[in-house]
């Protein structure tokens, strides 16, 4: 394995981090198996299982003809008899020929059963790449409206360790979506602290502010920590909260901080409409409405599918820019 | 479109499929089946009770949804040579994963019948061994399951066949269906998959329809099991319909055991309302599976002797004559018929198994029918702790 996570590196790639966490689960637990299109020899699309052939063998590491719901199923029915699978979709757009194995099959197993599905799928998602329509969606909404799943948007590499080994101890199905944009730019450490045995709500104050609660995950959780450093320098404290996990969703962190600040702004990559953050400005409605001092605000990419050219892919994107200018609406600046 | 009246363009036709491999029971030669010794007339003595079984048990339940007393029901009157036959195939240990017309493949796995019924069968069993625990509790919650009560396997939660029953001490790992049919073919080639992981020679056996060979999942769990080498067991219950849609508007091939050719795996096609002939094609399919030579796929083929579920006019659909063919092909009929013929066992004795069968239905869902219905209020989680 190109990364050696039992010295104590001081900042670790996000793609090395996913690496390294597939490996560590699969040196700790034989029943771990890897299932997915081109991930054996060739080391998967993003090369994150390179080496594990050599290490694991062709019985763990399994390449899969494509066939994202044959695939899918099969994870299922194995997990149900005491095998861990994670399943690497090539990027996560594919994952709706596997729909209904997620949807119907696995997510109401254990409601109707009792029967727990400990299943891992791994997303490679997100734009920024010029990779057009089928290569760049932000698509974890459709998972978030199915009760009996989890799912797990890490913007740093910290978090994207700890929370893949612990989606594969989870004895749920766990939707991990991995940002393609952070493989390679976002850098930090590993954590040293245990890693838990499942899947919880978190969520985190990356910085502490006075004026307005912001609240995002995977790359938009850096590009509003951008947007909170330049409103700084114009006396604005913006309160930055990262979601790691988005389901289960812990919210009492979002309205504690709303209560404080009295303003909010969702930013997400993906489309606005039926969104996650809607979700999230109700819950903030409905529990903090009398604190606010505006309205929640909506920052997302508008309702359209991810144009190829980079110019016009850029343009739709949340800049930090475009952040900065939306929350200083909001305060009325 | 074409000029012909849509009322009749294509409802009333004959089914053009597959012809039927059976003469009407009352054909068929007073003889013994030709592989009848000794040996099989324990077979068919071990089938004929729990296909018996299976039959009471659905037409109960079907007189239970006549008059009010059940909101759904599939029935699985026709199946049973198929189902039961296959269920004598597997052994503890194995996984089963079934449709809504499987009760015989259930019954059959689930239940020692003479814990149930003693007497019913000869002390040795010919085919199979029953499963081990405790057959008389699990039939009850099994039809708790059916009626909805908190004793059933869902505590009310999903309907009749949708449930699974894990019992890991006694090797019970039976997975239901879910509406999406075809969805289970790659669960059940999942099953087959830990097992060829865990190194056990265990197989997987699944039911579908003919319907269901039309879905994607078809086709993408058995090339993955077929490349794979999994070893798992694909039932097609070719009943000629699916809902309405006769066989020749749901594929173009003659048989659909020949798709298997396309995997690279054995397809074998069947008289599914033979029960000795269904039993050796699972039996050589599963000696396959055991031995890590991979897949096969089996075409049972059967009529279509009920609606697709009870209650709606789906039925209308089959041309009367053709349906005429189905009920005189019954395989409860050609079972009792071979043993009758065979000199194994009296008319009497065949009353009295049905008569049993039907008292132990009959007393068992009452027994359920008194006991406790699901909390409303007792919340139901959607997460494993």
């Amino acid at each position: 394995m190109q990364t050696d996570t039992s010295t104590e590196s001081d900042d670790t790639l996000y793609i090395d981090a996913i690496s390294a966490a597939l490996a560590d689960e699969m040196r700790a637990d034989p029943s771990v198996v890897l299932m997915g299109q081109d991930i054996a020899g060739h080391g998967g699309a993003f090369k994150i299982t390179r080496g594990f052939l050599e290490e694991f063998g062709d019985q763990r590491v399994r390449n899969t003809p494509i066939a994202e719901s044959g695939t899918i199923g099969i994870a299922i029915g194995s997990s149900m008899l005491g095998i861990k699978p994670v399943v690497e979709m090539q990027f996560a757009d594919f994952i709706s020929c596997g729909f209904n194995q997620i949807v119907n099959v696995a997510a109401k197993m254990y409601w109707r059963t009792k029967h727990p599905v400990p299943l891992v799928i791994r997303l490679p998602g997100g734009g920024g790449m010029g990779a057009g329509a089928f290569h760049s969606q932000n698509i974890e909404n459709w998972f978030l409206h199915t009760p009996g799943l989890k799912v797990v948007s890490p913007a740093y590499s910290g978090d994207a360790y700890r929370l893949l080994r612990a989606a594969i101890r989870d004895p749920n199905p766990v939707l991990y979506f991995e940002h393609k944009f952070l493989y390679r730019r976002e850098r930090s450490p590993l954590q040293t602290a245990p890693v838990p045995d499942r899947i919880l709500g978190e969520s985190s104050i990356l910085r502490s502010g006075t004026d307005i609660t912001t609240v995002s995950w995977g790359w938009m959780t850096h590009r509003t920590l951008e947007a909170a450093e330049i409103l700084s320098q114009e006396g604005i404290e913006v309160e930055v909260i990262d979601l790691p996990v988005l389901s289960p969703l812990d919210h009492r962190g979002i309205i504690a901080s709303v209560e404080k600040t009295q303003r909010a702004a969702i930013i997400h990559e993906a489309t606005c409409t039926g969104g996650f953050g809607a979700e999230i400005a109700a819950r903030i409605c409905d529990e903090a409405i009398w604190s606010l001092d505006a309205p929640v605000r909506r920052i997302t990419y508008p309702d359209s599918p991810p144009p190829f050219h980079k110019g016009l892919e850029a343009s739709r994107i949340p800049s930090p820019e475009r952040i900065c200018s939306e929350l200083r609406q909001l305060l009325d600046v | 479109m074409t000029d012909q009246d849509p009322d009749t363009a294509h409802s009333r036709k004959p089914n053009p499929g597959t012809p039927f491999p059976s003469k009407p029971v009352s054909d068929i030669e007073s003889t013994p089946h030709p592989a009848a010794s000794e040996t099989a007339f324990g077979s068919l003595k071990e089938m004929h009770a729990y296909m018996r079984l299976a039959r009471e048990w659905d037409l109960r339940f079907e007189k239970m949804f006549r008059t009010g007393a059940l909101s759904k029901w599939y029935s699985s009157v026709g199946n049973e040579a198929t189902t039961v036959a296959s269920a004598c195939a597997i052994e503890a240990g194995d996984s089963l994963l079934t449709l809504h017309r499987d009760s015989g493949a259930i019954l059959r796995h689930y239940l020692d019948i003479n814990a149930l019924l003693p007497g019913i069968l000869p002390q040795v069993p010919a085919i199979r061994e029953p499963m081990g625990g405790d057959s008389k509790q699990r039939f009850l919650r099994l039809t708790c399951q059916m009626l909805g009560r908190e004793h059933g396997f869902s505590s009310g939660h999903e309907r009749s066949y949708h449930y699974n029953l894990f019992e890991e001490e006694w090797g019970l790992f039976h997975i239901g269906m879910i509406s999406h049919l075809g969805s289970m073919i790659p669960v059940a080639a999942g099953t087959a998959f830990a097992y060829q992981q865990q190194g056990s020679d265990r197989v997987a056996i699944n039911f579908i329809g003919e319907g269901a060979t039309s879905t994607g999942d078809f086709h993408e769990a058995l090339n993955i099991a077929s490349v794979w080498k999994l070893p798992f067991i694909l039932v097609i219950e070719n009943n000629r319909w699916a809902f309405s849609t006769p066989t020749s508007q749901q594929y173009a091939c003659d048989h659909l055991a020949d798709r298997a050719l396309g995997y690279g795996i054995p397809g074998v096609q069947v008289d599914g309302t033979d029960a000795e002939a269904v039993l050796s094609v699972m039996q050589t399919a599963v000696a396959r599976a055991r031995a890590g030579d991979g897949p096969t796929l089996v075409e049972a083929m059967l009529g279509r002797h009920r609606g697709h579920s009870e209650g709606d006019d789906s039925l209308q659909q089959v041309p009367e004559q053709e349906l005429q063919q189905y009920v005189e092909q019954d395989p409860l009929d050609l079972v009792e018929k071979r043993l009758i013929d065979g000199g194994v066992f009296s008319r009497a004795w065949i009353d009295e198994v049905r008569e049993r069968c039907a008292s132990l239905v009959t007393n068992t869902v009452d027994q359920a029918m008194s006991m406790p219905e699901p909390d409303v209020h007792q919340p139901r989680s959607i997460y494993a702790d």
